[in-house]
């Protein structure tokens, strides 16, 4: 396996991925889930550009990743706002402990 | 001038719809005229349109490649059906006045009403099967939205769901075979297919048939799904009377009358659905010796009779079968009614606490007697003369066997009526009831509806002419009424069904009256009530399913991390199956 800047581009990008994976399977604090997804998101953003150099639409990619940055960001300041109340609410951030979904 | 009666006769029950439940529930009396008016110009629109039979489309609206276009057609098999749906609707409405008075939420009720008034004229007018479909779930979703009317009852909303998922499978049924033909032909229109079912390869056609014999099936209460139409018996009795005796559950034998020119030739067809009438009409009929509730015993009966019209399809009595469903529609629904008024008034459905109340209510009295001797097809009534056409029909072009049950059935149908009849108004007072007689509104509507029991009959020419003129794939003779009742009465078959009826009655009178009336063998009890073991059919499904789901539960854990595995396991799966199995 050569280093070209192409192929340390997508290790980057599995391993971002695999981290913000990893994270979500093994954690159980609802920060840190908002943390991971915040991982899996950049993920895909750095996935994005990498799309668009090798189709040849480098400025599409950039957009569309452009558009998620502000898409997650959203996502993160809602996601942390429902932490907020969480820990108001239930007095703890444990995931299991506040589940109510249960079939 | 035909197509916009026809908009007109589909819209204004519509718009009355929404009229009537946005003006809310607290002018109740505003509520009651409004429907009224709306149903009665809906009627009349509908009567007006009797002279404008014709067999080309009235409307003709492009929708585009997959909708096709959409049609209305104002044949005689449409028309007839959309007068009978919109004069019974009004009647019913205007008993309504009587019956709902004083109820709650009387928006939600007419809504659904007129709703399903504008629908069942839509569903036999419509000249796109796609669009039938779509009326007939519409027709289904009024049913089961009425029959829970009074969703406070949990056997009103056990009933209704009931109602809902059993026409599904016939919904199921309707649209499979659409689909086909569809496929076959590249269009929805209904000529169409009757014109064309040569060319749809055999093994399509006969998918096509047998899938339409369940959609009847189901509609119209036949076995093997005759079980929902008792249950529906919670309804308000004026929904009873017309949705579930005189209209929607004729969906069903219209849908057979109207495909029978494409379906005759279909292997086995005409047998199976002489089969299922057969069955049906027998099944039932016994299932009404034993009931003891009113309207259940109503119930039973109409899908009895029911079975007639759709063995006199399977028989080849298209016309037969649709006069009957023409008598059947008024005498049942003044027979309904009149039931409906009882209730109202002694404030109990269990015939066994009935008893002697001829005295008390007589025009109720009368009028139902007007309504069960036709039913039992005795002369001069209506219903004589549409039974006597089927079992003559059944005489020449069905097998024997099938001529001869149905035969006893006719005779179990005048055993039943005549029971019926005497636990409610004659015998023994058993028990006493606060009565009180019958409501003007309600009278209106009772006569009018006797008087058509008595006339409806001598329509039988015109009926004819009608379909004669504007059904070309049907090929029909044209007869006038007058040497219909000249062959009927100088028939054998009459003759012997009328003795048959005789001896029904002379069996209630001697051996039957007592045992009949107080309590009948147990045998034939617990085999009735189990609806002949169709009912444990219908727990075992519903008991599978729902087990079924309840160990699907345990994949819903409310867990986060076990969520996430989930997803990350999906998306292995994807990437496998692109990275091996698209190459």
């Amino acid at each position: 396996m050569n280093f070209s800047p192409l192929n340390i581009i997508l290790i980057g990008i599995a391993g971002l991925l695999g981290v913000g994976f990893y994270g979500l399977l093994i954690t159980r604090n609802l920060i840190k889930v908002v943390m991971m997804l915040q991982i899996l998101i950049k993920a895909v953003v750095l996935a994005l550009v990498f799309a668009g150099k090798i189709s040849g639409n480098l400025g599409l990619g950039q957009s569309t990743a452009a558009t998620v940055i502000v898409a997650d960001t959203i996502v993160a300041v809602v996601g942390l706002a429902l932490a907020v109340q969480v820990r108001r609410r239930f007095g703890t951030l444990d995931v299991p402990q506040i589940s109510t979904l249960k079939g | 001038m035909a197509g916009n009666l026809i908009l007109l006769i589909i819209g204004i029950p519509w718009l009355g719809a929404l009229v009537v439940w946005v003006i809310g529930d607290q002018r109740a009396k505003a509520q009651h005229i409004l429907a009224v008016i709306f149903s009665l110009l809906s009627g009349i629109a509908s009567l007006i349109l009797l002279a404008f039979v014709d067999s080309q489309p009235a409307v003709n609206f492009t929708l585009g490649s997959a909708f096709g276009n959409l049609t209305f057609v104002p044949d005689g098999l449409a028309v007839t059906l959309t007068v009978i749906a919109t004069v019974i609707g009004s009647l019913a409405v205007l008993f309504s006045v009587d019956y709902m008075r004083g109820e709650a939420q009387l928006g939600r009720y007419y809504f659904m009403v007129l709703f399903f008034i504008g629908a069942m004229a839509g569903l036999v007018l419509s000249g796109n099967l796609l669009f039938t479909f779509f009326f007939w779930e519409i027709t289904a979703f009024c049913s089961y939205g009425l029959i829970s009317f009074y969703s406070d009852d949990p056997k009103a909303v056990a009933g209704g769901i009931k109602a809902l998922i059993i026409t599904q499978v016939g919904g199921v049924g309707l649209l499979a075979g659409t689909l086909i033909a569809y496929a076959n032909l590249d269009s929805f229109q209904i000529s169409d297919v009757l014109a064309n079912a040569s060319v749809i390869p055999a093994a399509a056609l006969s998918f096509m048939a047998f899938s339409f014999i369940i959609a009847a099936a189901a509609k119209s209460a036949q076995f093997p799904f005759h079980t929902w139409l008792p249950d529906a018996m919670e309804a308000p009795t004026p929904i009873s009377a017309l949705i579930h005796a005189a209209t929607m559950v004729n969906a069903g034998i219209y849908l057979l009358a109207r495909f029978y020119p494409a379906f005759a030739s279909v292997p086995g067809w005409r047998t199976a659905v002489i089969i299922v009438g057969v069955i049906s009409a027998l099944i039932t009929a016994f299932m009404a010796l034993t009931a003891t509730d009113l309207k259940r015993a109503l119930a039973y009966s109409t899908v009895s009779q029911l079975g007639y019209m759709v063995y006199a399809i399977g028989a080849g009595g298209v016309l037969a079968s649709q006069f009957h469903l023409l008598s059947h529609a008024v005498f049942k629904a003044l027979l309904f009614l009149t039931a409906g008024s009882v209730i109202h008034a002694v404030g109990t459905r269990d015939m066994r606490r009935m008893g002697a109340l001829s005295a008390k209510m007589p025009f109720a009295r009368n009028v139902f007697i007007i309504g069960a001797l036709a039913l039992m097809g005795l002369p001069i009534l209506n219903g004589f003369w549409s039974k006597e056409l089927i079992l003559e029909v059944g005489l020449e072009h069905s097998p024997r066997w099938a001529y001869i049950l149905m035969l006893i059935g006719a005779g179990l149908t005048a055993f039943y009526t005549f029971r019926m009849t005497w636990m409610v108004f004659f015998g023994t007072q058993r028990e006493e009831l606060h009565v009180h007689e019958t409501g003007t509104a309600m009278k209106v509507s009772l006569a009018l509806l006797s008087i058509g029991t008595f006339t409806t009959w001598s329509f039988f020419g015109g009926l004819n002419k009608l379909f004669s003129a504007s059904l070309p794939f049907h090929a029909m003779e044209e007869e006038s009424t007058l040497e219909m009742v000249k062959a009927i009465s100088f028939a054998p078959a009459t003759w012997i069904a009328l003795l048959v009826i005789a001896l029904g009655l002379i069996l209630f009178f001697t051996l039957g009256r007592k045992v009949a009336l107080t309590e009948s063998p147990r045998w034939l009890n617990s085999l009735t009530e189990s609806s002949f073991g169709f009912e444990s059919v219908n727990h075992f499904v519903v008991n599978t399913v729902s087990k079924f789901s309840e160990s699907l539960r345990v994949t819903q854990t409310g867990q986060l991390n076990w969520n996430i595995l989930g997803i990350i396991g999906a998306l292995f799966i994807v990437l496998a199956v692109l990275l091996w199995g698209g190459a």
